[in-house]
C-alpha cells in the first residue's frame, strides 16, 4: 500500500507539471499570435522550437506514467497459483 | 413485447438492465492517465498551431502598397493633423506636422483594441480616448496606457507641394 500512495503521489504531481506546461504552451500561442499580428515574424520560429521542446516532455512524462503505471498494476496482480 | 417486470433481488432493475448494463459512473470516471493523455493531446495540438504560425510568418508576404496622393503639403500646417485612408479605404491613418516642420503619418487604428487615436498637438502625442493610452508623436511608440505595441507608420513624400504615401512600416 506504501508503493501505492507513492504512486497516487507521483502521479498527481506528473499531472500538475504536465497542466503548468500546457499553460505555458498557451501562453506562446498568444504572444505568437500577437507578434504575428504586428509583422513581427522573427520570434515565432523560437516559439514554434520551445513549443516543440515543451510536447517532447509532455510526451515523455506521459510514457513514463503508463509505464510506471503498469509496473506497478504488475507486481501488484496476486500470483498465478 | 419484451418483459418490462422488475427484476426481484438487492437492486430491482428492469430486465433490459440486466441483458445491457450500463455502469454510468464508471463510464464517466476518469482516470490519470486518461486525463494525462488528454493533456498531452492539448499540448500536441498547441505545438502544432506554434508551428503552423511559424511557417505562415517565414511564407506570407504581403503585397507591396502602391503610392498614393493623400492631400497638400498646406493642408497640414505646424502643429496641425490631418486624416486620410492608405493603402486601402479600409485602413484610417493620420498625418502631421511636427514644430519643426517635419511631416510624420501613422495607422489611426490604436494597437490596444483598434479604436481610433486623435492628435493632441498641445500634449504632442497621439491619443486614445477608449482606454486612454498615449503614443508619441516622433515614433509612434506607446508612452502611457495599455498599449503595447507601436502604431504602424506610414512612409510620406513630398513632391511639389504634394504629399504621397509610399509604403507601411510595420
Amino acid at each position: 500500500m506504501e508503493t501505492h500512495r507513492q504512486g497516487t503521489t507521483l502521479f498527481t504531481g506528473i499531472c500538475v507539471l504536465i497542466g503548468l506546461l500546457v499553460v505555458i504552451q498557451l501562453w506562446l500561442v498568444a504572444a505568437c499570435l500577437d507578434a504575428l499580428r504586428a509583422g513581427e515574424t522573427g520570434v515565432l520560429a523560437a516559439a514554434a522550437a520551445a513549443s516543440l521542446v515543451i510536447l517532447a516532455v509532455n510526451a515523455g512524462l506521459l510514457l513514463y506514467i503508463v509505464a510506471f503505471d503498469a509496473r506497478l498494476r504488475h507486481t501488484q496482480r496476486p500470483p498465478r497459483e | 413485447m419484451a418483459d418490462e417486470r422488475p427484476v426481484a433481488g438487492p437492486r430491482a432493475r428492469h430486465r433490459h438492465e440486466e441483458d445491457f448494463p450500463i455502469e454510468w459512473e464508471r463510464d464517466h470516471y476518469v482516470t490519470r492517465r486518461e486525463f494525462a493523455k488528454f493533456l498531452t493531446l492539448g499540448s500536441g495540438l498547441l505545438a502544432a498551431a506554434n508551428v503552423l504560425m511559424a511557417i505562415v510568418g517565414r511564407l506570407w508576404r504581403p503585397a507591396a502598397p502602391v503610392a498614393a496622393r493623400i492631400g497638400r503639403s498646406a493642408d497640414v500646417p505646424p502643429g496641425g493633423s490631418m486624416l486620410f485612408r492608405y493603402p486601402t479605404p479600409e485602413d484610417p491613418c493620420i498625418v502631421l506636422r511636427e514644430g519643426t516642420g517635419e511631416l510624420r503619418a501613422y495607422s489611426q487604428i490604436c494597437t490596444h483594441l483598434s479604436c481610433a487615436v486623435v492628435h493632441r498637438p498641445d500634449r504632442d502625442e497621439l491619443f486614445c480616448p477608449c482606454h486612454r493610452g498615449s503614443f508619441s508623436t516622433t515614433e509612434g511608440r506607446p508612452t502611457a496606457g495599455p498599449p503595447t505595441r507601436r502604431l504602424p507608420r506610414i512612409r510620406l513624400e513630398e513632391r511639389g507641394g504634394e504629399i504621397f504615401a509610399v509604403g507601411v512600416e510595420a
